[in-house]
């Protein structure tokens, strides 16, 4: 039998997982650098867990979790997003809606990712492996690859435009099976 | 789409480039254009899912790159199939957990607390990282306030603020009511602390065994589908998939009030003290045998070879039944006068008795044979075959091991010509014994760690033997303790 403790956290992670996609696509969409973003991520699941036993069932997770994340948001913006250029708030309420909205496609777009890298080739998927590795710096793999940095930004914006058009494809044939 | 300049503006916001312009043109088109938004919220969100999983996706199990000399190793993407079966299931799978993980991952999972002998400085924040030591002993505590004690040579890695892998080396955890669950993985088998002491030993070759000092544990062996609980005083090896009972060796571990007086002896120069005392000894005319187990002559016998008392250096561990090394010094020679001494890491056992020094040719066909032991009582025993005391009366009188594993020095001085014994622990003088009939000792073969003709076993290391054929003053034991002490 589950201790009480456990039984809270497992109820936890199931309604995390639902929407765990689309809340980290959200917070990316208004925090313009990885790291900061995975930062605001990060505070968005301590919270979270920390604030569930005040969550009421009957309440909407998803809804909830996503005011959390907006308040995040919106605080990393007041906090330490002065000196960057960011979207005011309309927009980042406006963000927030759709990205709620559409979290079934969000996990769906995480499950089409993985066939989605395979497809890619071995070049190119190597390159994602350095490019969102731990501690990497683009302007060093840049050099270590004998590319300028600009191209290989490049480079990966192209990339990541293949994996989008990729899996909106594998949602799509999802959607119509 | 593709020729879509606002793409551009994508690419450029994803890296953090955009200016103020571009930010101001990106969100008109984003507040204007409901598909744009979408392929926004759809790139932003892959961007994300690519961060995220390449944060937490595992490091290989056997990684060849690892040096010999202690360093760090930061976690590296894998060179191939990353993205392929498991790491990126397990990511799917578990989706919250790691996102739940994400918000410890920042963070880390210990920090060093103090070290003896490594380049790890107090303070030093630890995560993931693979930590390899060939020598010395670090001081780790956990954000929960568990207490980590990993002695080389060693290979370690914090998967997270309750978990440590061990590949190889001796772990001592001290876990308090808020760390409770801490757990220790090693190659055959995990350990979970249900509070509050004890230790993981993987040996090098041999299986890893958990040893409990105080409180329990649940052991559960890798195949085994029964979990055990271990508690104070017992201990478990983990041996083709299962968990077998075994005797427990809690000296065998470094616990975390040790490394602190390690640290400051290194830091007092005691090791260069340690050395230069061992080199005038071996000019005495005297020395029989100095043996520091370092360099040179390979000794015959089953044991382990341990860490001694200086970073770096030699011990022979005796760990199981049967366990010696042998020696061969002073044959065909006899002493009248005789000093022991050694530096030892042993544990209180219920054995009759633990063998420091054992000649082989004990027997009446040759009296004056010398047998140096621990006794059930622990103390210190000098026995020399033919010699008329009184077995009450031949031991030293304090006990000589202490309640937790420490190095201490033992040194026995004999003196057939006046029947005299006396015993030291630790420099200081402990006990005087007589004789009525005193042979003059005699050596050459002989074993450390057992008898031949009998199981004397030794459960411990031996840093530093010492025999000498004269008899030492007070003074000159005092000062081999000093210069060899590894703690201040």
């Amino acid at each position: 039998m589950n201790a009480p403790g456990e039984m809270k956290h497992q109820d936890f992670l199931r309604l995390f997982m639902a929407c765990e996609p689309a809340l980290r696509g959200f917070v990316r969409s208004l925090v313009p650098t990885l790291a900061d973003s995975d930062d605001v991520m990060q505070e968005v699941a301590i919270v979270l867990w920390q604030k569930f036993g005040e969550y009421e069932t009957a309440e909407d997770f998803r809804r909830w979790a996503f005011g959390v994340a907006k308040w995040k948001v919106l605080s990393w913006q007041r906090d330490r997003g002065r000196d960057r250029h960011v979207f005011g708030v309309e927009t980042t309420e406006l963000l927030a809606a759709e990205s709620e909205l559409a979290s079934g496609r969000f996990e769906l777009q995480r499950e089409a990712l993985r066939i989605c890298l395979e497809k890619l080739r071995e070049p190119e998927r190597q390159l994602v492996d350095s490019a969102y590795g731990p501690e990497s710096r683009i302007d060093q793999l840049a050099s270590q690859i004998g590319m300028t940095a600009m191209a290989l930004y490049k480079k990966l914006h192209r990339i990541r435009m293949l994996l989008v058009e990729c899996t909106r494809r594998a949602i799509l044939t999802k959607g119509a099976s | 789409m593709k020729n879509d300049p606002r793409l551009d503006w994508i690419s450029e916001y994803v890296q953090g480039r955009a200016d103020a312009e571009v930010t101001a043109r990106l969100e008109q088109a984003l507040r204007e254009d409901p598909e744009f938004r979408a392929l926004f919220l759809d790139y932003l969100s892959v961007d994300g899912a690519l961060s995220a999983h390449a944060a937490y996706r595992p490091l290989p199990e056997a990684d060849s790159s690892l040096g010999r000399a202690a360093h760090r190793q930061p976690s590296r993407p894998l060179p191939t199939p990353v993205w392929k079966g498991l790491a990126w299931a397990a990511s799917i799978a578990v989706a919250g957990v790691i996102a739940w993980s994400a918000a410890r991952e920042r963070s880390p999972f210990a920090r060093v607390h103090g070290s003896a002998g490594t380049d790890l400085n107090a303070g030093m924040p630890v995560r993931s990282e693979r930590y390899c030591f060939e020598k010395g002993s670090v001081e780790f505590v956990t954000s929960k306030g568990a207490r980590v004690v990993v002695e080389a040579p060693a290979e370690v890695r914090f998967e997270s603020a309750e978990c440590l892998r061990v590949f190889r080396g001796k772990v001592a955890a001290d876990v308090p009511e808020g760390a409770r669950g801490f757990t220790v993985l090693t190659p055959a088998g995990g350990a979970v602390d249900l509070g509050t002491r004890f230790g993981v030993d993987v040996p090098e070759s041999g299986s890893p065994e958990v040893h409990v000092f105080e409180g329990e544990v649940i052991a559960q062996a890798k195949s085994a589908t029964q979990k055990r609980s271990l508690r104070t005083g017992e201990a478990t090896v983990f041996k083709s998939g299962v968990s077998e009972s075994r005797e427990i060796r809690s000296a065998s571990f470094i616990q975390h009030d040790e490394v602190p007086e390690l640290a400051a002896g290194l830091a007092a120069g005691q090791r260069a003290k340690s050395e230069a005392k061992l080199r005038s000894l071996r000019a005495d005319p005297a020395l029989v045998a100095a043996l520091d187990f370092e360099e040179g002559e390979a000794f015959a016998g089953v044991y382990r070879m341990a860490q001694g008392r200086w970073p770096g250096s030699k011990a022979p561990e005796f760990v199981n039944q049967g366990d010696h090394l042998k020696v061969s010094a002073g044959e065909g020679r006899e002493f009248t006068q005789l000093t022991l001494a050694a530096w030892v890491r042993i544990d209180r056992l219920g054995e009759p008795f633990q063998s420091l020094y054992h000649t082989d040719g004990w027997g009446p066909s040759s009296p004056g044979q010398v047998h140096w032991m621990i006794t059930k009582a622990t103390t210190m025993r000098l026995a020399l075959y033919g010699n008329t005391q009184a077995p009450s009366s031949i031991d030293s009188v304090s006990p000589v091991l202490p309640e937790r594993g420490r190095w201490v020095h033992l040194a026995t001085v004999y003196d057939s010509s006046v029947g005299r014994m006396r015993f030291y622990l630790n420099g200081r003088f402990d006990n005087e014994t007589r004789s009525a009939v005193s042979w003059p000792a005699k050596l050459g073969q002989a074993q450390i760690g057992n008898w031949n003709r009998h199981d004397r076993k030794l459960s411990g290391r031996v840093d530093e033997l010492i025999l000498l054929g004269r008899a030492m003053s007070d003074a000159e034991v005092w000062e081999l303790f000093e210069a060899g002490n590894p703690y201040r």
